[in-house]
């Protein structure tokens, strides 16, 4: 039903794990299934439906035979039903027959709280009408559905406790509390049924790392678990399977079935730009006809919603809608909708969307999950969303019933933008979704778990270590690093007086055997757990009005007298104090510091590669002579865009062959020139996307600062990266002196006291438990626990390079946030010559590297020791004060 | 100006500042018991400030006798000996009587000087045979040693020309374009008519207050630090002039 990335693929192992992993080929009859329901069910379902959908007909039957389920398909194709139809069948057959037990047969997990209020709503109806059918039949029904989250009050609690639901609906953190929960965790041996919710979310990042463990401890107490996940659009499907079903064993994953049945609906996306032609337009032309051009689409519209990837744009698009548009736009029919907004406000606008009462609604990223919002027939994306599977998510937020028409425009607004977003249409019309990575061994996530089973239980060290590893992420957990985290669990790094302050568990060196230490074991565990960081913001006060936040890394840039934006005003940085910035208005004045956006999105490595690959077709066709009409042709035919878009992406190819050359897929352009101020700038055309780039620039930069003995600036984007300095830098050298596989050392190295790793290791750290977030009834900000983590930090160094919270910091900065893995795949590819290297001066930066050179983060990468700065600083001053004290004399 | 002499005769080694003429070394916020606190607060920073202190002790005493100082008169700790306020914690009480009895061995005497951390120091001070006292006004009385929490002893400040206080633990920050790192530094400046040392922090376990961004603590600095001058401490002092030629 898709296509896979055929070549690409090709660089990966095959996973030989994924042998149990199945797709369902086959679909049931409607007959098959409804003839293996309960009369009750059937007879609902029958006269509420009809009929069973796609997904329900491939994976009703395989969820009544317990047979792990993955489910992909878009929001509005019955999905949900999919995974509860026999869930509810057998219940209210046990109900009927008055065999149902007070206990938990079902979990379902989604990782939104709003989800969870609407599944229980959408379960209870059903349960409700059923059990009117039954009544009539002189039947009774009681099968109960429990919400279980952060928002639960005691009283709910207790009674859950007393009678707890068959159906229990919560999130991964509220699971995982409840496991370690004595008297409730009772009620979950024996669960029959998980079903994880838009698991796509989840499997990609540490939240899903610790629901995969809190799956296994489940397990553990209930073997006989069926599990079945449900999945937006996303690959690759086989790695989701996995990640949701676990390991039978050392060598194979439990078997899984996936139903793929993605792209039912049909899709009616296209590109469009507010302006024929970016060339020679001011800012305030693009804005004017940008607004316009979002008029007019809602206006011909019922509803929108309309996308903006950044929570700032969010706002300021509404308002200039409401500010150019009066008669069509106030409080009453548009609102923003984003995560920095308070709960009540979201819920409101969220149900004013379900009512039907908003003509458009203005989000970041906040509504791309499968909360039902209502009717939505058009969905805009401003600026390019980054990725295919995210685009269909947006898109598919449109048309909500199965028979209607997903309907999607995105609206770009510079020919980068132009380029990418053409391509990423190109290939959602094709079904080329871009792969999710799963991290994996995340030290910090097991730590934690380790500590919640030692208090449960105590268990053999090597049992711990075969409950882990049955966790797809933690397949291949080394037994060293498993050992490290139980070491520092049981304080083994510090002397043996202290111990009992730093021990959280302790190992019993002749039986191996763990357990809790510590009577407050449990309650700091509860009060504890969860993956999700607390971000430390900098409050920025005018007097004692606060205007906003900053990133503590942008602090760290910012010196007495800077003029820097936030949010469209100029201020001036006088000083700090604790977590706030005091400054001044500065009015008018240009900013001395370029603010940076740490919140974009960054473009999918798969869908990069794609971009790439068209340039290189362009790039036959441009060197083979090909005319302008000859290339116009083929844009509308290879990338289905319009003709002002085609005209538009022509020219900037032309203006870039002809002026320097085309980088594409197989050829790297390194471009150097001079910018205004003297200073030697290297772009690599590196089209990667900024994750990949981050890695290949923090190498580059290292290997050629090291070999300056200089400090060398860098800079990148999604599509390439940028290297400065006032000297003569030693590029050919450098590219030849970082090895593909010896980069992973050379990043560590490369990463060691940066202001990313600092901040990712807080995050370590608190999930570990190295630093409590909540202690004896006291809760720690982010500002104090970033505190924390700087001396914590530089402790641990002390203490072990190798100490396992700090190796679990670097691994997520180089695979996380970085994206190391495809690093290497290109320095691999440029090694056997896979990827040509090309190098050329240029007098100004041609077309391509314009985004590159002036518009990526800038950061500095210190090839000067502390000590050599201090000396060499030192002496700079020194001549000036005695040029000062001889005018003085004279 | 000599890099290593903040006043004539006045020294600076590593963080401590020996007064040449009295064979007087002062030391300030050595915060013993920092991470007792932290662990306390449910941050599990493993323990070393103890050790590393120790160490730059050994290192000062080293110079010294390498300059022919046989014999420290007085050791002068300018407040702020120890980290938490209140009750003298576990850990605090091995690492404090252990520190005093080392240093008693490499001078005449021990003086503490009460800081704002200090409140339940006495017992200890008392029991160890060491002076613990709100100032020391040196037998010269120009030379007042005070840790600088509050405007306090007014008299004595009004006799004295030099103040030298701690409390602030004084940072620099030296930037080159984007390039920034940040030091321990002493400050010299001017209050009232006298001059004014400030000294670094010997707590290795936090490099101090950025005085070149961060709003300062002591009310000897409320105003005015941009005309103090600053030498940061790497592995020797550096003379870097005025604060305001460093923002």
């Amino acid at each position: 039903m898709r296509n896979s990335y055929v070549e690409t693929k090709l660089l990966f192992v095959v996973d030989t794990m994924q042998s149990n992993i199945q797709f369902q080929k086959d679909a049931h009859t409607d007959a098959e299934i409804f003839q293996r329901m309960n009369p009750l069910l059937s007879g609902w379902f029958k006269g509420k439906f009809g009929r069973f959908t796609e997904p329900q007909r491939y994976a009703v039957l395989n969820i009544h035979n317990r047979i792990n389920t993955l489910i992909s398909a878009e929001t509005g194709t019955g999905k949900t039903l999919a995974a509860f139809t026999s869930v509810l069948n057998e219940l209210i057959s046990l109900s009927e027959g008055g065999q149902l037990e007070d206990k938990v047969y079902c979990i379902y997990v989604s990782p939104l709280r709003a989800l969870n209020n609407d599944i229980e709503k959408n379960l209870k109806e059903p349960l409700s009408e059923i059990g009117e059918i039954a009544a009539k039949k002189g039947k009774k029904i009681g099968i109960r559905i429990g919400v279980r989250t952060g928002d639960t009050t005691t009283a709910e609690r207790s009674k859950m406790l007393r009678s707890p639901p068959h159906i229990l609906i919560t999130t991964p953190e509220s699971l995982a509390i409840l496991l370690n929960a004595p008297k409730f965790r009772e009620n979950m041996r024996g669960v029959e049924w998980v079903v994880i919710d838009e698991i796509h979310s989840l499997a990609e990042n540490k939240r899903g790392v610790h629901l995969s463990l809190t799956l296994e401890r489940l397990q553990r107490i209930s073997p006989g678990l069926c599990r079945i996940g449900l999945s937006a659009t996303v690959a690759p499907l086989e790695d989701v399977a996995s990640f949701l079903v676990g390991m039978e064993n050392e060598k194979e994953t439990r078997h899984c079935r996936i139903v793929d049945v993605s792209f039912l609906k049909k899709m009616d996306l296209k590109v469009i730009s507010p302006l024929p032609s970016f060339i020679d337009i001011t800012q305030k032309q693009i804005q004017d006809a940008l607004y316009t051009q979002i008029d007019q689409l809602i206006q011909n519209h019922k509803t929108t919603l309309i996308f903006t990837n950044t929570r700032s744009a969010t706002e300021r698009v509404v308002h200039h809608l409401k500010d150019k548009f009066p008669k069509n736009y106030s409080e009453v029919n548009i609102g923003a909708h984003h995560s920095s907004l308070s709960r009540e406000h979201r819920l409101r606008i969220e149900n004013r969307l379900k009512k039907g009462e908003l003509k458009a609604v203005v989000c970041s990223t906040s509504l791309e999950l499968g909360i039902d919002i209502g009717y939505i027939d058009l969905v805009v994306l401003l600026g390019s969303p980054k990725s295919v599977a995210r685009a269909i998510q947006r898109m598919g937020r449109s048309g909500h019933q199965l028979h209607e028409k997903v309907l999607g425009r995105i609206i770009v607004l510079d020919r980068d933008d132009l380029v990418e977003c053409a391509v990423l249409l190109k290939s959602a019309l094709e079904k080329k979704i871009d792969r999710i990575q799963i991290p994996k061994n995340c030290l910090d996530v097991m730590a934690q778990h380790i500590y919640g089973v030692a208090i449960e239980e105590v268990m053999h060290s090597d049992d711990v270590y075969k409950l882990i590893k049955r966790s797809y992420c933690y397949a291949g957990l080394k037994r060293t690093d498993f050992d490290d985290v139980v070491d520092y669990l049981a304080g083994k790094y510090v002397s043996l007086e202290t111990r009992h302050v730093y021990a959280k568990i302790w190992i019993d060196e002749e039986t191996k055997r763990i357990g809790k230490r510590g009577k407050m074991a449990r309650i700091t565990y509860m009060t504890n757990i969860g993956t999700i960081p607390d971000e430390a913001k900098i409050k920025v006060k005018l007097g004692e009005y606060v205007i906003g936040t900053i990133d503590e890394g942008f602090l760290q840039r910012l010196k007495k007298g800077d003029v820097f934006v936030l949010g469209g005003q100029s201020y001036r940085f006088k000083y700090t104090r604790g977590m706030t910035a005091s400054v001044e208005a500065a009015h008018k004045q240009p900013p001395t510091v370029p603010s940076w956006f740490s919140e974009m999105l960054p473009l999918s490595f798969d869908l990069a590669v794609e971009i790439g690959k068209f340039r290189l077709l362009m790039d036959e066709k441009l060197a083979a002579g090909r005319t302008r009409k000859e290339i116009l042709g083929f844009l509308d035919t290879y990338l289905h865009v319009e003709e002002n878009a085609a005209e538009a992406i022509y020219e900037y190819f032309l203006e870039q062959y002809s002026y320097a050359e085309l980088p594409h897929a197989k050829k790297i352009l390194i471009e150097q020139f001079y910018d205004d101020m003297g200073k030697n700038t290297v772009v690599f055309h590196s089209l990667f996307g900024r994750r990949t780039n981050d890695a290949l620039s923090v190498a580059y930069a290292f290997a050629v600062s090291r070999l300056m003995h200089k400090d060398v600036e860098l800079g990148m984007n999604d599509n390439g990266f940028v290297l400065g300095s006032y000297s003569k830098m030693p590029i050919e050298t450098a590219i030849k002196a970082v090895k593909s596989e010896e980069l992973d050392k050379v990043l560590a190295m490369a990463i060691d006291g940066t202001e990313i790793l600092s901040r990712r290791f807080r995050h370590c750290a608190t999930r570990s438990l190295m630093i409590l977030r909540s202690y004896k009834g006291r809760t720690k900000s982010a500002g104090r626990q970033q505190m924390s983590s700087r001396l914590l930090l530089s402790a641990v160094k002390r203490i072990s390079n190798n100490f396992p919270i700090l190796k679990e910091a670097r691994r997520e900065v180089l695979e996380d946030a970085m994206d190391i893995r495809h690093a290497i795949q290109v320095v691999k590819a440029m090694e056997i010559g896979e990827i040509k290297v090309q190098k050329i001066q240029t007098e100004l930066p041609s077309p391509f590297a314009f985004s590159i050179a002036f518009e990526g983060r800038l950061d500095l990468m210190k090839g000067e020791e502390k000590l050599e700065f201090l000396k060499r600083m030192h002496l700079k001053i020194k001549e000036k004060i005695m040029q000062k004290e001889a005018k003085v004399e004279a | 100006m000599k890099d290593n002499e903040i006043l004539d005769g006045w020294e600076i080694i590593d963080l401590s500042l020996y007064l040449r003429d009295e064979s007087v070394l002062i030391v300030s916020d050595l915060q013993l018991g920092y991470e007792e606190m932290m662990n306390r607060q449910g941050v599990f920073v493993p323990r070393f400030n103890y050790a590393e202190i120790k160490k730059r002790f050994e290192g000062i005493f080293g110079e010294l006798s390498r300059k022919d100082v046989r014999e420290i008169d007085r050791i002068i700790i300018n407040g702020d000996f120890k980290h938490e306020f209140g009750k003298i914690l576990e850990q605090e009480w091995a690492e404090i009587t252990d520190t005093i009895s080392y240093l008693q061995k490499n001078c005449r005497k021990l003086v503490l000087v009460k800081g704002n951390h200090d409140k339940a120091l006495e017992p200890i001070a008392k029991w160890k045979g060491v002076e613990f006292v709100d100032y020391v006004l040196l037998e010269n009385g120009k030379t007042l040693i005070v840790h600088g929490d509050s405007i306090a002893f007014k008299e004595q400040l009004k006799k004295a020309e030099n103040i030298v206080i701690g409390h602030e633990h004084p940072a620099v920050t030296i930037r080159e374009g984007v390039k920034a790192e940040t030091f321990k530094c002493f400050l010299k400046g001017r209050w009232k008519g006298k001059t004014l040392i400030v000294l670094p922090s010997m707590n290795s376990m936090s490099i101090g207050n950025d005085v070149t961004k961060n709003e300062l603590l002591s009310p000897f600095l409320k105003k005015g630090v941009e005309e103090f001058e600053a030498w940061a401490i790497e592995d020797k002092p550096y003379y870097f002039g005025k604060v305001r030629g460093l923002g």
